[in-house]
């Protein structure tokens, strides 16, 4: 009993208009409700829970928070207790903060991130229903993504002063929250620096993931498909409507997972993701990334890395 | 079409005025400003004009781009298309980051 699933993500837009035609037309979400601060909340059509995604209107992209939704009210109680006992400060926040959301715990990752965990959100259901449903629904647009998966969080490394907040982040999350690590990537003398480490607290090869940088920031928030072939029909959707697209069609060695990655209007990249890869357990050998073979951990096709996927993020 | 030039490479090429300064870069394939998110998002394709004057075109994060920063010229590549000639200095740089 613990963390389920990422819950939502909150982030920021410039263009609220622009944005909206992007996370409907593009990736197939549909809009729950917009509150008097102008913030928008939509969910995928096949997540049940109100929203996954918060659009906030900004005069800068970029991550407010994400949260995790857990199994109920006990495990939010024992789970914000041992965040206090690691040594975290928590912020209890009051069912109604959010719209449609019960009550929050609030923190801050090492890395600085924003965090929330939740028990509580107005369920209105899957768009196929859930009794006798039909596999997909009639009125689907755009890539029609299931649901929000996962996101990748840069987190500040400085070797120079010993700072990596990547691997603090790793720890909190392993021994406060009760994630497992499936995968990483090492470099340096013996493989000795950490700059890449997935989470999961699921049978999915990732629930969360981290990546280090000079400072902290949100790479990605990522969408799940179902297949090699709705990726491509992704793409296609991303090319009518002129999406700027970061990496066109591969798959990664790590996770094995197919995928895109693209720029909302506001510069926010995001990803569809097919295929879980595999099944991740607790007990499941850990899968190391070394140095030289970083190419093709990331893009296992063409074993070379893409400088604006390296080198940028909000 | 104007021409584009880097003050600094001294190259150039053209770019249209119903396309933006990036966008008519990346188009022919060229590589002398840092390509991002193009969305005016992430600053990579920040530059400073030098000659000539641009038309803005949509919105750019105030976290790259200060107030300041505009009235002196200092814009991002995705958000301004040419109206005249351009001379352009880069400014903004793919800051590695992680690997």
């Amino acid at each position: 009993m613990g963390v389920m699933r990422i819950g939502h993500i909150s982030i920021k837009v410039m263009d609220m208009a622009e944005a909206l035609k992007h996370y409907q037309n593009v990736i197939g979400m549909k809009v729950t409700h917009t509150d008097a601060g102008g913030n928008v909340y939509l969910k995928c059509w096949d997540e049940w829970d109100k929203y996954s995604v918060i659009l906030t209107p900004s005069n800068q992209a970029g991550f407010n928070h994400v949260a995790y939704k857990v199994t109920d009210d006990f495990a939010l109680v024992r789970l914000a207790q041992k965040v206090r006992d690691y040594g975290i400060e928590v912020e209890e926040l009051p069912a109604g903060t959010l719209p449609d959301c019960g009550r929050m715990v609030k923190f801050n990752m090492p890395s600085g991130h924003e965090m929330r965990l939740f028990a509580e959100k107005d369920i209105l259901g899957t768009d196929v229903g859930s009794t006798n449903p039909d596999p997909w629904p009639d009125d689907m647009r755009g890539a029609g993504a299931h649901w929000l998966d996962h996101c990748l969080l840069v987190c500040e490394m400085d070797p120079e002063r010993g700072v990596n907040t990547l691997v603090d982040n790793k720890h909190f999350f392993i021994k406060a929250l009760n994630f497992f690590e499936t995968e990483q990537v090492v470099v340096g003398p013996n493989g000795s620096i950490q700059i890449a480490c997935f989470l999961s607290h699921s049978s999915k090869p990732h629930d969360i993931a981290f990546v280090a940088g000079p400072t902290s920031g949100l790479h990605h928030l990522s969408f799940f498909l179902d297949s090699w072939h709705d990726i491509l029909k992704a793409a296609d959707v991303m090319a009518k409507n002129r999406t700027r697209i970061d990496v066109a069609p591969t798959r990664h060695g790590i996770t094995r997972g197919e995928t895109i990655y693209f720029f909302d209007p506001s510069g926010n990249r995001n990803e569809t993701f097919a295929g879980l890869g595999y099944q991740a357990q607790r007990d499941k050998p850990l899968i190391t990334w070394t140095e030289d073979q970083v190419g093709r951990a990331i893009f296992y096709h063409t074993g070379s890395l893409v400088e604006s996927f390296t080198t940028v993020y909000t | 079409m104007h021409a584009v030039l880097l003050a600094e490479t001294s190259e150039e090429y053209l770019c249209g005025s119903a396309e933006t300064l990036l966008a008519g870069m990346v188009r022919l394939g060229r590589k002398c400003i840092p390509v991002g998110c193009v969305n005016g998002g992430c600053g990579v394709c920040k530059v400073a004009i030098v000659k000539g004057s641009v038309r803005k075109c949509g919105l750019m994060s105030r976290v790259h781009v200060s107030e300041e920063e505009e009235s002196h010229g200092v814009l991002l590549a995705c958000r301004a298309t040419p109206m005249s000639e351009i001379e352009l200095k880069v400014i903004g740089k793919m800051k590695k980051i992680i690997w």
